[in-house]
């Protein structure tokens, strides 16, 4: 059932309700518009989602009110209540998005006031370039939207009259055919009482022509019936009603049928007790009748009541919708005239601002051609003025170029020396900062305190962390009055791996000597510190590498300790034995002995004693490589006299002249030098021997300020080419049996000298002599007595 | 052989040695009683009358002792020590008769006491001099102390060779 029953269909209430939920629809559909193209402007607006939600929540709102006119003519309440419940989704999804932002939007107050003040600014643009475009796009837009507007609303309004007209024209119908019915229950309800009256009237008169009205009555009734069947079949109500009123007057008709063929068949009128029995059957018939008659009745101011609010809509819109037509046009209008309006004035306004810029243009012109000439003049005056000027400066030019010559020098100079220097005056302040000073501390003069310049410039001491001291700085020492030197290390950002500075600063005096100021030289010291650390670190590695050698040299001490020890012990011990019981049997049994037997003897013997001589000058070597050297101031004549005494029962029975010479003290170990000498001699003794007189010479001379000892003898001497074997252990140059010797001895001799740091060497020439030369190393000499004098020789 | 009269002790493992300084010293005839140890161990035993030389006394200490440094079980150097260090010992003379030439052995015999030390010298001519010299020397021309009076005369010095 449409809402129209609700409202009664009375108008005003209709339309009140139909105008609201129109202006409700309009409204709520504007707004998501405007929206959406809100947000299309402002990309960066925040929740721009919850924007869209709005928009579909208000859509979805205005969906419902339009549904609510649609239903005032029509039932369709399933799809406004799916329309409803869509839109509850929708506001309930709505609120949900809207509860966690609102903290949100509260903290975005400040930028939403942001905002608010850009706006106003582009406003503002806008308003300026609105100047220049007079006519724009959104004005086209708007008048375009109104002339839509207005056409949709004619085609509404048309729509609308085709719709009253057949309404009304439905209407018109539907109250003919309500009189048809009405019209066609009346005949029937007048044929029946004519048939029944006819049929009475026969039986009561037996008049025949009451017969054929009566049997025309009949007629009548069936095609009454038919028609009424017809008339009512869209209404099952009036169908039920028509049944029972047909079976009511069948039973009449058949009533009256019984009364006429009785009368037909007896030909005498019926009794009177059957009229109150056609009467009631006749008033079951009218009863009825009026029933359907009321029905029809009520149907028909229904549809007249409808027919009516139709036409007066339809009278309404007709009159409405041009009015609206026509104030949207009206509006398009009224845009398109202020747009108009807008676009003359702006153009009015820019053709005045460009008039006032031309004037101002013209004036400004005039006034800087005045300004033009006014400065020719001025020029003019100027010349005169700079051409005296030029006189003056001629003059100080001459005294300038001399002072400026002066500064270049100084400057070059300073520019040119590889030491940094800086010169202060008394507060501090750098009057000189050279290049290399520059170059050296990565940046030039300050102008801060003084107290700043150790951060500045990043002066630390030499343990390359701690700030350099302000107060013992080269130049504030030098600024109070003393001469400084400092090793300091500089990083900062232009030196960032840092270089090392060695600072000496010292006052300045002016020409009364009073201190002016200080002036600090310093130089770049970088390479030699790395060459320090160099020196340091190898040193290092050479002491490691000392200790090594050392180690290993103490091993291999350690061993020939051992194997000389054994050597003594166990290499003497047979020796003796073979020797003693050898002497022994030459003693006790030698009487006995075959000649023979006896010279076997003699060979054992001599060869124990040499075997024994052997051991132990081996021994003697061995012990001389690890002996401990004591150092001391020694005289080496004495030592020479002892080793003469030593060798005394060698030169019996030979002519030897010995001719030594004073010899200086030295640095030496007197027991191993002893050893050198006696060896030596002892040397020159043996190789004189087939000499008739030996002459034996000890000498020494300064060679390099260092004294080398000599022992000559013009012995067999020895050939040159042989002169590398000399010192080797057991090489010999002479055969055993023409001189004895082990070839042991000058061995000793090398390793005594080697020991004392000194060196060695032989000079010789074959039966002419041998000269041994040797020093005794870096040992200062105690005593620098070099008298050549001789000693007397002996024989 | 008398223990008691004894003149010479001979710590000496070597049978040669021994037979070469027996010869020595009988022809030197500074020595009639002389006895033999062979090692360290049997010196010690001897010197203070223990082991099987339980016997004899202190009262009758040899007149002179010739030891060898290289014995066996107990070396020369420990026996040299041990001697030195009691009071019933120390006096007895003792001279050491090495092959070693070591200074190192010297200096470690002087310093524990040791009366003399020699090295044998590889010729026998020589070796037997030597022997004969410390045989006249410590058996002949040395005083020793009076045998009662041994005690009291701990801490003083004696004469080194």
């Amino acid at each position: 059932m449409p809402h129209g029953f609700c409202y009664r269909w009375d108008p005003r209430i209709v339309w009140l309700h139909v105008i609201s939920d129109s202006l409700i629809a309009l409204s709520y559909y504007c707004i998501p518009i405007i929206l959406v193209y809100f947000i299309r402007k402002n990309r960066d607006l925040p929740f721009n989602r919850i924007f869209w939600m709005f928009g579909t929540f208000i859509l979805a709102c205005g969906t419902t009110h339009l549904m609510e006119i649609w239903n005032v003519w029509h039932g369709s309440y399933l799809l406004a209540g799916i329309i409803k419940a869509l839109t509850a989704a929708v506001s309930v999804l709505t609120a949900a998005m809207l509860i966690p932002l609102v903290p949100k939007a509260m903290a975005l107050r400040d930028r939403t006031h942001l905002q608010e003040m850009n706006r106003n600014l582009e406003r503002e643009i806008a308003e300026c370039k609105r100047l220049d475009a007079p006519i724009e796009g959104p004005l086209r837009h708007r008048v375009t939207g109104s002339f839509i507007g207005a056409m949709l609303l004619t085609i509404f309004i048309g729509f609308s009259s085709w719709r009253s007209v057949r309404l009304a024209a439905d209407d018109a119908d539907w109250v003919a055919h309500t009189y048809a019915v009405l019209d066609t229950i009346e005949l029937l309800s007048k044929h029946v009482i004519e048939a029944e009256t006819s049929a009475r009237a026969f039986a009561l008169s037996g008049q025949n022509p009451l017969l054929a009205h009566y049997e025309n009555a009949r007629g009548a009734i069936a095609q009454d019936e038919d028609a009424l069947r017809r008339l009512t079949g869209d209404n099952p109500n009036q169908q039920r009603r028509l049944n029972v009123i047909e079976a009511q007057i069948r039973a009449a008709l058949e009533f009256a049928e019984i009364i006429v063929a009785q009368r037909r068949r007896s030909l005498r009128a019926p009794s009177t007790d059957e009229i109150p029995r056609t009467e009631s059957l006749m008033n079951a018939v009218d009863a009825t009748g009026q029933e359907m008659k009321a029905e029809e009745i009520r149907l028909l101011s229904q549809r007249t009541q409808s027919a009516t609010v139709g036409r007066r809509l339809t009278r309404f819109i007709i009159i409405l919708g041009p009015l609206v037509g026509v104030s949207l046009l009206a509006l398009a209008r009224l845009a398109v005239n202020r747009e108009m309006d807008a676009g003359a004035r702006a153009r009015t306004q820019i053709s005045t601002l460009n008039a006032e810029l031309e004037q101002r243009v013209q004036q400004r012109t005039a006034a800087l051609q005045s300004e033009v000439a006014e400065r020719k003049q001025a020029e003019e005056r100027l010349a005169g003025q700079a051409e005296e000027l030029t006189r003056q400066a001629d003059e100080l030019a001459g005294s300038r170029q001399a002072l400026e010559a002066q500064a270049l020098t100084l400057r070059s100079v300073l520019d040119s020396m590889a030491e940094g220097l800086v010169a202060a005056d008394e507060r501090g302040k750098f009057v000189i900062w050279n290049t290399a000073a520059e170059r050296i501390l990565g940046m030039g003069a300050t102008n801060l305190p003084s107290r700043d310049w150790t951060q500045h410039y990043g002066l630390f001491l030499p343990d390359t962390v701690t700030p350099f001291p302000n107060d013992r700085l080269p130049m504030i020492l030098a600024i109070q009055g003393e001469a400084s030197t400092s090793e300091m290390f500089v990083r900062n950002n232009a030196i960032t791996t840092g270089a090392w500075i060695e600072a000496s600063g010292s006052p300045r005096k002016d020409k009364d000597g009073l201190l002016c100021g200080g002036v600090v030289a310093f130089r770049d010291i970088s390479q030699r510190k790395a060459d320090e650390r160099q020196i340091l670190k190898l040193n290092d590695e050479l002491e490691t590498r000392i200790m090594e050698r050392t180690a290993q040299l103490e091993a291999a001490n350690k061993e020939l300790e051992s194997f000389s020890y054994s050597v003594s012990h166990d290499l003497r011990a047979p020796l003796r034995h073979v020797g003693g019981f050898s002497q022994m049997l030459m003693e006790e049994f030698g009487p006995t002995l075959e000649p023979g037997a006896r010279h076997y003897l003699d060979r054992i013997q001599s060869g124990t004693q040499k075997m024994g001589l052997l051991v132990d000058e081996l021994l003697n070597l061995a012990r001389v490589g690890r002996h401990a050297l004591h150092r001391q101031p020694t005289s080496l004549t004495p030592i020479v006299g002892e080793v003469l005494a030593i060798l005394q029962p060698e030169c019996e029975g030979r002519q030897v002249e010995w001719v030594i010479a004073e010899l200086p003290a030295v640095e030496c170990d007197p027991v191993l030098v002893k050893q050198v000498f006696q060896n030596l001699l002892a040397n020159a003794l043996k190789f004189t021997r087939p000499r008739a007189r030996a002459v034996i010479e000890v000498s020494h001379r300064e060679e390099h300020g260092q004294p080398v000892f000599m022992v000559r003898d013009n012995g067999v001497g020895f050939s040159m080419k042989y002169v590398d074997k000399l010192f080797g252990v057991f090489q010999r140059l002479h055969q055993a049996q023409d001189f004895e010797g082990t070839g042991i001895g000058l061995a000793t001799v090398q390793r005594i000298v080697q020991k004392h740091g000194g060196r060695v060497w032989a000079e010789g020439e074959l039966d002419k002599g041998a000269a041994f030369y040797f020093t005794l190393g870096f040992g200062k000499q105690a005593e620098s007595k070099t008298n050549g004098a001789t000693a007397g020789g002996q024989s | 052989m008398n223990a008691g009269e004894l003149d010479l002790l001979l710590v000496e493992d070597n049978q040669d040695d021994v037979d070469l300084a027996l010869h020595a010293l009988q022809r030197a005839k500074v020595a009639n009683r002389i006895f033999v140890v062979r090692d360290g161990e049997e010196a010690l035993d001897f010197l203070f009358c223990r082991g099987k030389y339980a016997d004899r006394s202190f009262d009758r200490p040899p007149k002179l002792v010739l030891l060898d440094l290289k014995l066996p079980k107990v070396n020369g150097m420990e026996v040299l020590k041990l001697v030195k260090s009691d009071l019933r010992t120390k006096t007895i003379p003792i001279v050491i008769m090495t092959s070693s030439k070591e200074e190192r052995d010297l200096v470690a015999s002087y310093n524990l006491g040791a009366n003399s030390y020699i090295q044998k010298p590889v010729d026998f001519e020589q070796f037997r001099e030597t022997v004969k010299s410390v045989g006249l020397y410590w058996l002949v021309i040395n005083q020793p102390p009076v045998v009662e009076d041994s005690h009291t005369l701990a801490g003083e010095s004696h004469d080194h060779h």
